[in-house]
């Protein structure tokens, strides 16, 4: 029987769930950008001038290798070659040996540290590694920007900027909707002061790491909620309610949004939920260095450096990736 | 002005209220629930070993030759007050000079300048670290910290060891073990009951297996932050139901329950662990919390270098 890339999971039972191939839904989004979605994820692949650029693995071996069949469906004669990581969550990127196992994989040196420290079946290692808030790159012909501007959810979280095409994906960080439930490995305190940076840039799609694509009304309406829960929520602390209770918080937080925002897909369903975890995150003080005004991650120095070789021959030498650190936007 | 306006140690005061450390809100305005005062609870534990608790949070405080030894601050400005307060009633002339954090959380350590802005402060170096960058207002540095995983203390007659085991929750959250009393202190770890909402700051891969190297200490008593103290066997019970439940969280995966659709997993809580958890303490508000935690810890695989931390697991 064919090994298994089983992630974290230790249970037996893992076989039939991380096989199954879903049902995948492709959408162009340009000449040379594509869509792609599971039902819940989403991410993104591009075309090169010689192969294809694949944002993410999707979240189990089966649905990587749905996502390969899809890709060369939309794409035929062209394979992946390249992998970027957005951050370095196993739904997300968890599968590239099941994807394309040699590929070039580019991820924040932070993501890259997570993933060698965890080493789950399945999620290959990155081949090069990026520092810096922004990187300019041209892979195989084709130009993109990615963005770190700091830690917002995951660690080593990359967004995309395809300038000319006016599009941005950022996976699993601000969702145009009221889905987040518990907020999981969300960096409170930074969220929204970072995403705003993306403000700054021109561009009119917002393509986000899970549910449909929307446009940029629906992400400034995304910030303005999660600002509005977390003053309501730091509210109910101050007005004495039991922030520990999920009715209490979804009472008080729910009857105080919902005229503004209630027509945010999954509003009634998760404002408790996103309510009570919001609020301890006041009560608490954030998670980490990377939930303080001035963020860091901890324990990343006694890790020791990452790989930060240059990309392997597979992308082809007339068109070098090409990395170039530099900041963007106001925040520190 | 707007909640993300307000920065880092601001304290706003009004003229009709005096100033309350705000911590790391940022509503504007004094928040009365901060300054609000609680009742304290105190109780000798073993030889100089007092606990404090306020019905919900717990802590212990130690009588030393001149002064006292007291662990975190509580919760609120109003708590660590009413903690201060309590240590006098308990021992007039014995003033706390010095405060050991446990970990860096603000509702365990946010509020030193309330309850003892001269005391000396004892952290592990990973706790400081995330209290000097967060600034928070009236938590205060610490003046002493180390990085080792075990170190041994004599403070005014007092004796204890502070042990930091690894990563388990919040950052460089450490045990204190008092050998001679066969007693062990330790916050937001193991707590009577189901796990606490969707365990806040836990770094569910290393946790288990971090807080079993304390089994290799010699104590028969757990103080924990929370609620009532346990016995060792408490303490291993406690374990076992964070096992069960990444092995329930994985089976709930294959079984497509999706973690993000809460009402479906308050749904499968009910039908496929009360039989076996039912009667644990906080059952029926937390349990659904933890499970969708336990399911995201699979699916994401684990929360940043802490999250994915590869224990040390020897004994102590």
């Amino acid at each position: 029987m064919e090994e298994l890339n089983t992630g974290i999971f230790t249970h037996d039972g893992a076989r039939q769930y991380l096989e199954r191939e879903p049902d995948l839904y492709v959408d162009q989004l340009s000449t040379k950008i594509w869509t792609i979605c599971d039902g819940v994820r989403r991410t993104l692949f591009i075309e090169a001038d010689n192969s294809v650029i694949a944002f993410d693995t999707l979240a189990t071996p089966g649905a990587a290798r749905a996502y390969r069949k899809a890709i060369a469906a939309a794409i035929p004669g062209k394979t992946v070659q390249t992998i970027i990581y957005t951050h370095d969550h196993l739904d997300h990127a968890g599968f590239a040996a099941d994807l394309a196992p040699e590929a070039n994989i580019i991820a924040d040196e932070m993501c890259a540290k997570v993933v060698g420290l965890r080493k789950a079946k399945g999620q290959l290692p990155p081949t090069q590694c990026l520092s810096g808030k922004r990187n300019r790159l041209t892979i195989d012909g084709f130009e993109l920007t990615l963005l770190n501007p700091g830690p917002i959810h995951g660690t080593g979280n990359l967004s995309a900027y395809f300038e000319y095409e006016k599009i941005l994906f950022s996976s699993d960080t601000l969702l145009p909707n009221a889905r987040y439930g518990l907020l999981p490995d969300y960096h409170i305190w930074n969220l929204v002061r970072f995403i705003r940076e993306f403000q700054q840039l021109d561009w009119t799609t917002f393509v986000p790491g899970r549910y449909e694509v929307t446009d940029r009304a629906r992400f400034d309406k995304g910030c303005d909620f999660f600002i509005a829960v977390k003053a309501s929520a730091q509210q109910a602390f101050a007005e004495f309610v039991p922030i520990w209770e999920l009715d209490a918080m979804e009472a008080y937080v729910g009857s105080r949004l919902r005229e503004q925002f209630g027509d945010l897909e999954g509003f009634d369903e998760n404002i408790g939920l996103i309510a009570l975890r919001i609020v301890h995150h006041y009560l608490m003080g954030g998670w980490g260095l990377e939930d303080t005004w001035n963020p860091g991650v901890l324990l990343a120095d006694s890790l020791g450096p990452v790989n930060t070789n240059p990309i392997g021959p597979v992308v082809p030498e007339k068109a070098p990736i090409k990395a170039r650190g530099e900041r963007f936007g106001d925040s520190k | 002005m707007m909640a993300d306006e307000c920065q880092p140690g601001d304290s706003v005061l009004t003229e009709d209220m005096p100033c309350e450390h705000c911590g790391i809100f940022t509503l504007g305005g004094n928040i009365p629930i901060q300054g609000a005062w609680r009742d304290i609870a105190y109780t000798p534990v073993r030889d100089n070993i007092w606990s404090v608790s306020e019905g919900i949070y717990r802590s212990i405080f130690l009588k030393g030759h001149k002064g006292v030894v007291a662990f975190d601050t509580l919760t609120t400005p109003g708590t660590a007050r009413a903690y201060a307060a309590s240590v006098g009633r308990v021992f007039p002339r014995n003033p706390i000079h010095t405060i050991v954090y446990s970990h860096d959380h603000l509702d365990h350590t946010g509020y030193a300048e309330d309850m003892a802005p001269e005391a000396h402060i004892i952290a592990h170096e990973l706790c400081d670290k995330v209290v000097r960058r967060r600034q928070s207002d009236g938590q205060l540095a610490a003046t002493e910290t180390f990085v080792d995983e075990r170190k041994a203390f004599n403070i005014d007659g007092v004796d204890f060891e502070l042990i930091y085991p690894g990563p388990t929750h919040g950052d460089g959250n450490i045990a204190a073990y008092f050998p001679q009393s066969k007693l062990l202190f330790m916050v937001d770890t193991v707590i009577p009951g189901v796990g606490y909402t969707f365990f806040p700051d836990w770094h569910l891969a290393p946790y288990v297996p971090v807080m079993k190297r304390l089994l290799s200490l010699d104590w028969d008593l757990f103080v924990p932050g929370h609620f009532w103290i346990t016995d060792r066997q408490g303490f291993i019970d406690n374990l076992a139901y964070y096992d069960r439940m990444a092995d329930i969280a994985q089976q709930a995966i294959f079984d497509d329950l999706d973690p993000n659709n809460f009402a479906e997993v308050q749904k499968y809580t009910e039908m496929n662990l009360r039989s076996e958890f039912g009667e644990l303490f906080r059952f029926q508000e937390y349990c659904a919390m933890n499970l969708s935690r336990y399911m995201q810890h699979y699916l994401t695989g684990g929360w940043g270098i802490e999250g994915n931390w590869q224990p040390d697991t020897t004994p102590l």
